[in-house]
């Protein structure tokens, strides 16, 4: 018996039988199937980790589907260090987010639904993490990015919900499209699609070209843009950013986890595995740090101006998987995945104790709250440590971990790593900055809304604060695996993570790497300063300042206009174009409409071909010898 | 002179069935329930089955051979019989043609496609032919008083006599050429004597193309398909839609791999366009269609085509390929047809399209069934459908037939459009009229076991193509 | 050349006969063009030397076939069959079609090389008697296929009675 086959194969039995049997029997006791399932995946996980910290790593194949000479496509495993790494954010932030959930979707009536299909994402979260190939990574790929969009439009009632979730289907489409050409093109350059192979034999077509419409390509290259033009869909970093805050239409714990902690964070991992094609193409790591950068500082401002809470979590989502890609781009996969691992804690916090506010408030607005703090110790409590993680204050997760990136950037050594660095350390400023304006505003100072929504305010129930203290736990601890040398610490995982991605060069001395954590803390204090300044003690001067500079706040209020952008750009046209000519068409009565055009005319094709079945024996008979003579001809002359 | 009896090791299935097919007959005089009957025969069989085990070898100075390939059709066949047993019981008492010769027929008509899988001589070949192809036509025309039922075995008896006609013709043809009808010989005899070149072996290749074009419902000796279908008992339907095409390919394979390998180009030619204008006609046609057993007709003379891929790769890869596509289509398709039996009641016809609308509302485990074999039908993985043309197709490509997949490809697009415009009925309209479902405990497993085995086939494909293989190995 | 002239005698009445019986509009002419035609058969067969089966012809399918044919031709009370245009209005093209394959297989078998003879020749069933000869093949050689065809015989009857005999069940 494969123990590690527990981790992703409970949670599918637990889809299974809530799915079958969740209306008729198991109705609002769905969680007694879930939870305990996903438990169990982390009790097996948690085996897993140490089995590998021993040294024993699992690469088979444990079912091969389709065989032919050339054709072969198996389900298999690859469990080295990586794959530890994130079956323990997967199932570990998981089962938090499951035992919240009880508490947060409490009565709802699709509530047996709702376990099924988060089940049934955790399933398909674990296969692409665990898989062996490209194909079982594509599968869980896919699986997740449906999951998503069943559980963004789980309150199909509400139309911004299912919009939201059809245009986070429809965006990652783009990018999911070129991650599958990428995937074809491995198979069609190396004959398989396993991991091991791949990347042994990557270094062999390195500097190989193919002809796209005349331009000589970097096969390398080529690859490595096509996978990442996935990784950018999935994880919502520019263009492609625009599905994930809209996707806060979903219940709040699907937003924590999968819209935060393991989801969108599958490109940073699929980024991460890959990292030997990546690091043969330099292009393609500019491109991956350029993206990183600049989306993180774009998200970032974006998230200072948000009034819905979630909304600026989502930014603030968005800004780290940012910084995570920038340090795959610098060759630093181990930071990018240590971060990606902290940030499962502290934001999955960070949503949950929003959740939370939610729960109590009924509404998402901070401008309509304000003095939380004494209905909801507890929330604020923890959220206030995920935001003093988030920020980088130092003995935090999240503090290690930023800092390992913003060091990595800096001792790269190159032009671009440099370009990252100054962008990372203007980021260093705006997180902790729009992370405690988000506090000021929700849980100190008067509330604000009205008498009859105050009288609403509630602690959570423990169902939903034990999860929160026990994530706080983790935004507080989660990071001292990575403690640096230089604070004394023996920076377990990035000594853990070097067989599978490497040791990135780094070029500086024990005095820089001070000044640099010196200079990053400073900065993020001084965020924090400035947000209490501003939404704590002169409360009048954020609206002065928006009217001064109205120009630059309307743009960065209105999220640069990207979504303005697109519309206009590509959904307006799109539907004028259908509209037009389909329209035009059906007026015209030439055919019915594009769409529906092309069967009816085969229908109609297919109502003439039927005239030829007269029913008469006869006619068939005829048709048979003319067959026949036919044939004979063709053969014959 | 010298008389030795013949070995009878390999026949052994045969004669089981016959002994079964006759002691049917016998105690439907005995017994009133003809339930039994049918629990007889379907027990029959599994016995008969069993008996395939070590009955390999040849036999009758070489005109009957026990094989791999032989066994691998005769276990279609066997699943065909029993499947369609399960499926009969409650509809043919809803039909009032409770007869005890029906179950007799079936196995009768089995015995003839055992007998033509077998077959290594063309005499033996065309006797088995004739004899599955009777109680075919006796089994079609079953339901006496329905005149729908008596235009399909009439037609289908006039067709097919015509269509045995082009057979002998071609038998006759190659024994003169030849001087024999045992398959290996002739084979032999051409490579000997250079025939390859002779107009008269080609015009017989053809003659024999035609005539098993027919049994499979290849287009254009389809004809006859659709109004059999349809007026036909449904049970029969699902009968002959899978036992007598299967056993077609059988022979097909038989005939065309070993006494005309040596013009292998040419009859590969016959076959392209007959395949493509059946993938052709059958799914397009199939649009057109208001009844479900005729769309479903069109529906096996498409499959046909996709099938014939197998044939046309030539080789034992296209032929495992061919193999395995047939038992997962008698698998899907006669689970298809469970489920249009299940809607026919003793008022209710239930075989027009517009009664599966709304579906899914007053029977959702129906609907969902339905779901997944036209999903099968359709080729949608993780079904066995999926794994059944993905086979072929690898075939085809691998024998250089790229251009011809492709054009598969986009016909299995269009076959789409009306495999899930019954889903879209099912789930998506209101319901028109009140269906009252028939449903027995035999029409109950029958379902179970074409489901499990479709997505069984689907999940784990391995251990059916590994099957298939290795049945060809030493043909 | 004696051999050749009476072979294409009953091979061109043959199909001559074959034509009358379909095209008769009376069912009665029809069965007696058929009961001539068997009659050529049989001697096509008394041409080969195959004696017994030229007897058998005549016996079963002259005597008792076409015997049962004309009882149902009485039966059925036909006189003369209808002309309904939907269903011959097709002839011209099944004739076209029908020449044209006569055509192409004609000019296909052109080239058609017989096989050297087996080993019964006309001076071995000679010496044996056809009947014997017959005989012996079917039960030696012929087994299997012979034991097939009581199988087939025994369909045609369960066939009859289930379509004919059998009484509805209301």
């Amino acid at each position: 018996m494969k123990l590690y086959l527990l981790i992703p194969f409970l949670p599918l039995a637990a889809f299974v039988i809530n799915i079958l049997f969740g209306r008729t029997l198991i109705r609002d006791k769905a969680h007694w199937v879930s939870c305990p399932t996903i438990i169990g995946s982390l009790v097996v996980s948690v085996i897993t980790l140490i089995d590998v910290i021993n040294g024993k790593i699992i690469n088979e194949d444990l079912y091969t589907w389709v065989v032919s000479e050339k054709f072969i496509v198996s389900i298999g495993f690859l469990i080295d260090q990586l794959t530890a790494v994130m079956l323990i954010v997967v199932t570990g932030v998981g089962s938090l987010i499951f035992i919240y959930s009880i508490g947060y979707m409490h009565g709802d009536k699709g509530y047996y639904r709702y376990f099924a299909y988060l089940s049934l994402f955790v399933f398909f979260m674990l296969m692409l993490v665990m898989g062996n190939n490209f194909l079982v990574l594509y599968l869980g790929w896919e699986g997740v990015g449906l999951c998503s969009y069943f559980l963004i439009g789980f309150w199909f009632e509400k139309k911004s919900a299912s919009d939201a979730g059809k245009k986070a289907f429809i965006t990652c489409r783009f990018g999911d499209f070129g991650f599958a050409l990428g995937v074809i093109l491995i198979f069609l350059t190396f004959g398989t699609l396993h991991y091991v192979p791949v990347f042994d034999e990557v270094k062999g077509v390195a500097g190989q070209t193919i002809n796209i419409l005349g331009w000589e390509v970097d096969l390398i290259t080529l690859i490595a843009l096509l996978l990442f033009a996935g990784a950018v869909g999935k994880s919502a970093q520019i263009p492609l950013h625009v599905w994930l805050p809209d996707a806060m239409e979903g219940p709040t714990p699907v937003s924590a986890l999968i819209h935060a902690a393991t989801m969108v964070t599958a490109g940073v991992f699929m980024v991460a595995r890959c990292n030997p094609i990546f690091n043969l193409s330099e292009v393609a790591m500019l491109t991956v740090a350029v993206i990183g950068a600049v989306t993180s500082l774009f998200a970032a401002t974006i998230a200072i101006f948000q009034n819905d809470i979630k909304r600026i979590i989502a930014y603030s989502t968005i800004s780290h998987l940012g910084m995570m890609f920038a340090a795959c781009g610098v060759g630093a996969y181990a930071a990018g995945i240590f971060h990606l691992y902290t940030h499962g804690f502290f934001k999955a916090l960070l949503f949950l104790a929003a959740g939370s506010v939610i729960h109590a408030a009924h509404h998402n607005d901070i401008q309509r709250m304000g003095g939380l703090k004494k209905y909801q110790p507890i929330t604020y409590i923890t959220m206030l440590i995920a935001a003093l993680s988030a920020g980088g204050i130092p003995g935090l997760a999240g503090f290690f971990s930023k800092d390992e990136i913003i060091w990595s950037t800096f001792a790269s050594g190159s032009p671009v790593g440099t370009l990252v660095w100054i962008l990372m350390i203007a980021i260093a400023f705006f997180t902790p900055f729009y992370s405690f304006r988000m506090i000021f505003l929700t849980f100190h100072g008067k509330f604000r809304g009205t008498h009859e929504e105050e009288h609403h305010l509630h602690e959570s129930p423990p169902v939903m604060t034990i999860p929160l203290m026990l994530l706080a736990a983790g935004a507080l601890g989660a990071g001292w695996v990575g403690i640096p040398t230089i604070l004394g610490g023996g920076a377990h995982i990035a000594h853990f993570l070097e067989p599978v991605l490497g040791h990135p060069e780094l070029h500086g001395t024990h005095a820089q790497e001070f000044g640099v954590m010196g200079l990053s803390t400073t900065i993020a204090l001084s965020g924090i300063v400035i947000a209490a300044i501003l939404y704590l003690i002169k409360t009048y001067l954020p609206l002065r300042l928006a009217q001064g500079f109205s120009g630059i706040y309307r743009v960065v209020f209105n999220k640069y206009y990207v979504d303005e952008l697109y519309n206009l750009t590509i959904v307006k046209p799109g539907l004028w174009i259908a509209d037009s000519f389909i329209e035009r068409f059906t007026d015209a009565k030439i055919i019915e409409g594009i769409v529906n055009g092309v069967p009816r005319s085969i229908g109609r094709f297919a109502g003439i071909l039927r005239k030829v079945q007269t029913g008469i024996t006869q006619h068939y008979a005829i048709i048979m010898a003319a067959g026949v003579f036919i044939l004979i001809v063709l053969i014959l002359w | 002179m010298n008389l030795q009896f013949p070995d009878l090791t390999p026949v052994m299935p045969e004669l089981f069935m016959t002994a079964l097919a006759l002691i049917l007959l016998c105690t439907e005089l005995l017994v009133k329930k003809k339930g039994i009957l049918a629990a007889l025969s379907i027990l029959g069989v599994v016995v008969v089955a069993y008996t395939l085990i070590g009955s390999s070898g040849t036999t009758f100075g070489g005109m009957f051979v026990s094989d791999g390939y032989s066994t691998f059709f005769k276990v279609i066949f066997f699943v065909n019989a029993i499947l369609s047993v399960l499926i009969s019981i409650k509809y043919i008492a809803i039909e009032r043609v409770n007869f005890g010769e029906y179950y007799s027929l079936i196995l009768i008509s089995t015995l003839g496609m055992m007998i033509m899988a077998s077959a290594a001589d063309l005499i033996v070949l065309y006797l088995g032919l004739e004899l599955m192809a009777l109680s075919t036509y006796v089994l079609a025309g079953f339901i006496r008083y329905d005149i729908k039922s008596n235009e399909a075995a009439l037609k289908y008896f006039l067709l097919g006599a015509f269509s045995s006609a082009f057979l002998l013709y071609g038998i006759s043809m190659i024994y003169g050429l030849t001087g024999t009808t045992d398959i290996k010989s002739i084979a032999l005899y051409i490579s000997e004597k250079g025939l390859t070149e002779n107009p008269a072996l080609s015009l017989s290749m053809i003659l024999f193309a035609v005539a098993f074009g027919f049994k499979i419902a290849a287009v254009p000796f389809h004809m006859w398909a659709p109004d059999a279908y349809e007026g036909a008992p449904t049970s029969i339907t699902a009968f002959m839609s899978v036992g007598p095409k299967a056993a077609g390919f059988a022979v097909l394979g038989r005939v065309f791999m070993i006494a005309f390998a040596s013009i292998k180009l040419e009859w590969v030619a016959v076959f392209i366009p007959l395949s493509i204008l059946s993938m052709a006609v059958g799914n397009i046609v199939a649009i057109a269609q208001t009844n479900i057993k005729r769309m479903l007709a069109y529906s096996s003379i498409a499959h046909a085509g996709y099938a014939l891929l197998g044939i046309i790769a030539a080789n034992n890869e296209g032929l495992a390929s061919m193999m395995s596509y047939l038992m997962i289509y008698a698998f899907m398709n006669i689970g298809a047809f469970a489920v249009v039996i299940m809607l026919r009641s003793e008022d209710f016809k239930g075989d027009s399209i517009s009664d599966y609308e709304g579906l899914s509302r007053a029977h959702p485990l129906l609907a969902a069934l339905m779901l997944i074999f036209m999903f099968s039908l359709t080729g949608i993985p993780p079904t066995a459908g999926f794994m059944a043309k993905l086979y072929v197709f690898m075939s085809a490509i691998n024998a250089g037939y790229t251009w011809l997949v492709v054009v598969a490809v986009v016909f299995a697009v269009i076959s789409a459009y009306f495999y899930l415009r019954i889903i879209m009925y099912m789930y998506m309209r209101e319901p028109k009229v009140e269906v009252s479902l028939s449903t027995s405990p035999s029409l109950g497993l029958a379902l179970g076991v074409t489901t499990v085995a479709v997505l069984a086939i689907g999940v784990f494909p391995l251990y059916l193509v590994e099957l298939a293989r290795a049945a060809i190995s030493g043909f | 050349m004696l051999p050749e002239l009476f072979f294409a005698y009953f091979a061109v009445t043959i199909v001559l006969f074959s034509i009358f019986v379909v095209t008769a509009r009376n069912p009665v002419h029809s069965v007696l063009w058929m009961l001539l035609l068997f009659f050529h058969i049989a001697g096509l067969y008394l041409f080969l030397n195959a004696e017994f089966i030229a007897a058998i012809q005549i016996i079963i399918y002259a005597g008792a076939i076409l015997v049962l044919y004309l009882f149902v031709v009485f039966l059925l009370n036909l006189r003369e069959e209808l002309k309904i245009y939907r269903f011959i209005g097709g002839w011209p093209s099944g004739l076209t079609f029908g020449i044209a394959l006569l055509a192409v297989i004609i000019l296909s078998i052109r080239s058609f090389i017989a096989a050297p003879p087996g080993k019964y020749s006309i001076n071995l069933i000679r010496e044996e008697t056809h009947t014997k000869a017959l005989a012996k093949l079917l039960y030696t050689d012929y087994l299997f296929p012979f034991e097939i065809i009581s199988v087939i015989l025994l369909v045609a009857i369960v066939g009859v009675i289930v379509l004919a005999k059998r009484r509805l069940k209301t």
